[in-house]
């Protein structure tokens, strides 16, 4: 089988490619996977951001608020940062695991992991500080579309951790650290939490600083 | 395939350096969210929009092409990522066009 | 012998070993097997779905019916469209995908075998939850509402989810549908986008990476083209309505106001995201029929197809297009002109891909040694109705003629003619061609021909009138008409033509059930094929291939067995016969070792939790609400991280030389093999 793999290296895929254990288009199965997946989360993200920007400054009645008011520009630029940097981490765990770097790999999958929580203990905060001062999922359309948004984008990140932990779980239970297999799950996983990121870079602009 | 490709991947210390100027241009977001509430009313009012969205869009774009690798991987993949990012974006725009939130017909 | 996982994890179940029989199907992550209860479990719903329809004809075909009260009338078409639509089509087109990508790709399976089997199950009991509305949900009357047919609860079918397949808002919220049939609607629709996004994935994976040497993009079969831009259509707007449906679950369920207008809410915005959706759907129905049609007709017209690279493209501008096109289904919506004028445009340039398609199957046809046998029948079939109900969509495209038609009849006659015309044609000329290898064996063409002239004149008695029965102002989704409209008469031929529709595919079922056991052995190459799937044994081997196939050119099987004469005609070989009979004969006895994916208990228990979190969230205000989401959620978890640690393949045959064996083994840590993760086994989850 290995023979069959490096004869495959050296040929381009698509005319030469062997049969269905090799991937015809030279990228992993899982890895394309992913990245498709990834594609249609856009339309995911769009729906909910587009859901936003509809709502955010239509006038609903007397007295109507909007989350506008509610924002804590310090506070959601310091969880914006955590988040940043948890994408810095996140890639140092998979250079290091293609070092060979077992150790490193295992701290910084941990630190994303935890910057991860950081950012989710935040969003909580941030919720429940607005709850307080009124307001609610139920509070008109806007809030409404604003807890949907940033929601689901907390889920993901929840997600992204719980994946981040079962790695990091593996990496120090087993003896020699992670296979080569779930080396690519990390990569997988980096994939899936930079994505995670980079709607927050849009979420952070389009939603709390363009006012 | 992936090997050849591997070579050319960034050290470590280049990834950092990526993660301060992510970080300089976010500080450059707020920094300029600040400016719009001191002088905001001076300027045109697409002025700090545009430009926050160009510096979002920088940093998002320096996320997917080298954190998510994707400036070393195939073609294909990146093509496979822009069909989505593109295609919502034009379908997002008609839709908040045609609910009257951009004005485009008039 | 069979490979070993990196590491063993602990799992609470014992490896399933089952290859026959009931645990067999269970725990199956064999495309074939999966497609099989595809195909049954769609066509189960198609029965249900089609029985709903004769409910409601018989209620139509005379004026002032009392056969049906206006709640169950209700509940009826919305579960009709519910079930034909997500239910039928979409997995029986799935069926065909799942069985037909391997094959005609010359791949030993899908990428994610085991994702795979989580779409059906995930599928299936979306399915179930949908249905169990029946006894579970409520149907209150709204307050102040004044609907003859009084308290709806209490009528049997009164509590299935009666808001249409569209759901509109408002009436879908909790001021008018106060009861829990929408949320049945709303989750069990959601349910069913989670299992056709996982499917999408799979096949674009498989279709991009699983090709067998020289199988090159433009030598795929027209069915792979098109599963591969319904794959598409599927990936990019099923999230739109993830999202849509999500917002209405949280607008009942949650206290959220996204559409109740009295709180600032925007019915309007559940239309556009709708049809965001809505009609990149449509054309996720038809274009699998498309793709069958297209293997069909050259097949029985022994010439190659007309126009191949057209076809595949004319398919992705239908599906670019589709996109584009949403809010001609809002006409009468409060949207801007212009854009009613874009809109009523973009619409129009739909038929030009369209007409590209039906030309150049006309041009397939033309001049060919046609053989009208049953699959051959049904696609020409398809090719005249589908023209028809086309051009009374385009109809549509213009706007005042549009907001004539539109909530009338001529809107269900043009949907069913592209639908049940088009769609159903398509997959009932599919199950005919691909039954020899599907069973092994033929069915009764004198049946099947039957068929085919009792479902042609059914379906032009039942939805042809509808299209003056529109036109006279009939509206739809009204469950009663008086006498003096004179709607009467028309109405009667069209309740009749659904029994002889209804008739039409009894007759199928006893030729399928019959043919399955009794029918004729299948020759090797029954209809004188030109795809990949006719060069291996009927019943398909488990395993394929027993030679992995190359492909120098499309066709690739055809051109083996055919040369060109002097004036460009197909030719056959003299050495043909003997050909198929060696190809098929090698396939059927593979000499080396196979790697077969390894059956799995996972999928099923993770299809089971996404049921019981949909139950969960509806019934979330009651006490034992909270812990059935709990429980469905840790299914999930468990199930993903437990199929994490299942070894991936396991080997066919069990006695062949040992050497190699380390080779073989995807799990191997073999220091000194250089193998970076991705260049181990191909077929993952």
């Amino acid at each position: 089988m290995s023979d069959i793999v490096h004869d495959d290296l050296t040929e381009s895929a698509d005319d030469h490619d062997s049969h269905g254990h090799h991937e015809s288009t030279g990228v992993d199965n899982r890895k394309l996977g992913m990245w498709f997946f990834l594609s249609s989360e856009f339309l995911f993200f769009g729906t909910l951001i587009t859901n936003y920007l509809l709502f955010k400054g239509r006038d609903f009645g007397p007295g109507s608020i909007y989350p506008v008011e509610f924002y804590d520009i310090p506070f959601t630029s310091i969880s914006s940062f955590v988040l940043l940097m948890s994408s810095l981490t996140m890639v140092l765990a998979h250079a290091a695991l293609v070092r060979g770097d077992q150790n490193q790999t295992r701290t910084w999958l941990a630190a994303t992991g935890m910057l991860g929580l950081v950012f989710v203990s935040g969003q909580f905060f941030e919720f429940t500080e607005f709850v307080n001062e009124g307001l609610k999922l139920t509070t008109n359309p806007a809030a409404s579309a604003f807890f949907l948004l940033t929601g689901f984008h907390g889920i993901h990140v929840v997600v992204g951790v719980v994946l981040l932990l079962s790695l990091w779980g593996k990496s120090v239970r087993q003896p020699g650290g992670l296979s080569p297999e779930q080396g690519l799950s990390v990569e997988l996983v980096g994939l899936y939490w930079h994505f995670v990121d980079i709607i927050w870079i849009v979420i952070f602009v389009v939603v709390y600083l363009i006012q | 395939m992936s090997q050849a490709v591997e070579v050319h991947h960034p050290k470590p210390k280049d990834y950092i350096r990526i993660a301060v100027v992510l970080g300089i241009l976010t500080g450059f977001e707020i920094a300029l969210f600040y400016l719009e509430s001191a002088v905001g009313d001076d300027l045109p009012g697409w002025v700090f929009p545009v430009a926050l969205l160009s510096l979002s869009a920088i940093k998002f774009l320096m996320v997917v092409a080298y954190f998510m690798h994707l400036r070393y991987e195939k073609p294909m993949l990146s093509r496979v990522f822009s069909i989505g990012a593109v295609l919502a974006l034009s379908l997002f725009l008609i839709l908040l066009a045609i609910s009257g939130q951009i004005v485009v017909f008039g | 012998m069979a490979t070993i996982a990196p590491q063993k994890i602990a799992t609470v179940f014992r490896r399933p070993e089952a290859t026959t029989g009931f645990w067999s199907w269970i725990t199956t992550v064999d495309h074939k097997k999966i497609a099989v209860m595809y195909g049954y479990t769609a066509f189960g719903f198609f029965i249900v779905g089609g029985i709903e329809a004769l409910l409601l004809r018989i209620q139509l075909a005379g004026p002032d019916g009392t056969f049906l009260t206006a709640a169950q009338y209700n509940g009826l078409f919305t579960t009709h469209a519910v079930t034909m639509i997500f239910l039928f089509v979409m997995p029986m087109a799935s069926a065909f995908f799942n069985y037909l990508l391997p094959l005609m790709l010359g791949a030993r399976d899908v990428a994610f075998p085991r994702m795979n089997a989580v779409s059906y199950w995930i599928f299936l009991f979306g399915g179930i939850f949908i249905y169990s509305s029946l006894f579970f949900a409520t149907n209150p009357a709204p307050l102040g509402g004044n609907l003859p047919g009084g308290a709806l609860d209490a009528s049997p079918l009164g509590s299935i989810p009666n808001g249409g397949w569209f759901l509109y808002a408002p009436n879908s919220g909790t001021q008018f549908s106060p009861g829990t049939s929408i949320d049945y609607a709303a989750l069990g629709l959601q349910i069913l986008g989670i299992a056709s996004l996982i499917s999408a994935v799979n096949f674009i994976v498989t279709i991009f990476n699983m090709r067998t040497k020289g199988m090159r993009l433009l030598r795929m079969p027209v069915f792979v083209w098109m599963t591969l831009i319904v794959a598409f259509l599927l990936l990019f707007s099923l999230p739109i309505i993830a999202i849509a449906l999500f917002m209405l679950t949280a607008d009942r369920q949650f206290g959220s106001v996204f559409f109740v207008a009295s709180s600032g809410g925007d019915p309007i915005l559940w239309q556009n995201l709708f049809w965001l959706f809505g009609h990149p759907e449509v054309y996720i129905l038809i274009l699998p029929a498309m793709g069958m049609v297209s293997e069909v007709l050259p097949v029985f017209s022994r010439k190659p197809l007309f126009g191949y690279p057209a076809i595949v493209f004319a398919g992705g501008a239908i599906a670019f297009l589709g996109f584009g096109v949403w809010a001609h289904h809002m006409f009468s919506s409060d949207i801007p002109t212009v854009a009613q004028a874009a809109f009523g445009l973009s619409t129009m340039t739909i038929a030009i891909p369209t007409g590209i398609k039906i030309f150049n199957w006309i041009a397939t046809i033309w001049g060919g040694r046609i053989r009208l046998k049953t699959p051959m029948l049904f696609s020409l079939g398809f090719v005249a109705l589908f023209v028809i109900g086309g051009l009374s969509g385009v109809t549509h495209a213009i706007v005042p003629s549009d907001w004539q038609q539109t909530d009338t009849y001529y809107i269900v006659a043009h949907f069913h003619y592209v639908l049940f015309g088009g769609a159903v044609f398509g997959l009932f000329s599919g199950l005919y061609y691909w039954f020899p290898k599907l069973t092994g064996r033929m069915y009764n063409e004198r049946l099947g021909q039957v068929h085919f002239g009792l479902m042609f004149l059914g379906t032009n008695l039942t939805f042809g009138p509808m299209h003056w029965l529109g036109l006279q102002g009939m509206v739809r989704r009204t469950w009663v008409y008086s006498a003096d409209t004179g709607l009467g008469p028309w109405n009667m031929v069209v309740s009749i033509g659904a029994f002889i529709i209804a008739l039409s595919i009894f007759v199928f079922m006893v030729n399928w059930t019959w043919s399955k056991r009794k029918g004729e052995i299948a020759p090797n190459d029954p209809w004188d094929a030109r795809t990949l799937e006719w060069t291996i044994p009927s019943p398909t081997p488990e395993y394929n291939f027993g030679v992995e196939p190359t492909v120098t050119a499309l066709d690739d099987f055809w051109h083996q067995k055919y040369d060109e004469d002097d004036e460009g005609r197909a030719v056959r070989r003299p050495e043909a016969d003997e050909l198929v009979d060696r190809l098929i004969e090698a396939n059927g006895n593979p000499t080396t070792e196979i790697h077969l994916p390894a059956p799995s208990y996972f999928p099923i228990i993770a299809g089971f939790g996404m049921m019981l979190l949909a139950y969960g969230i509806i019934y979330h205000t009651r006490p034992w609400g909270i812990p059935l989401i709990v429980v469905g959620i840790l299914m999930l978890i468990s199930s993903l991280l437990g199929w994490g640690g299942e070894p991936l393949e396991e080997v066919h045959e069990e006695h062949l030389d040992g050497q190699g064996d380390s080779d073989h083994d995807p799990g191997s840590l073999d220091p000194n093999q250089e193998s970076t993760p991705r260049e181990l086994a191909g077929v993952e989850d």
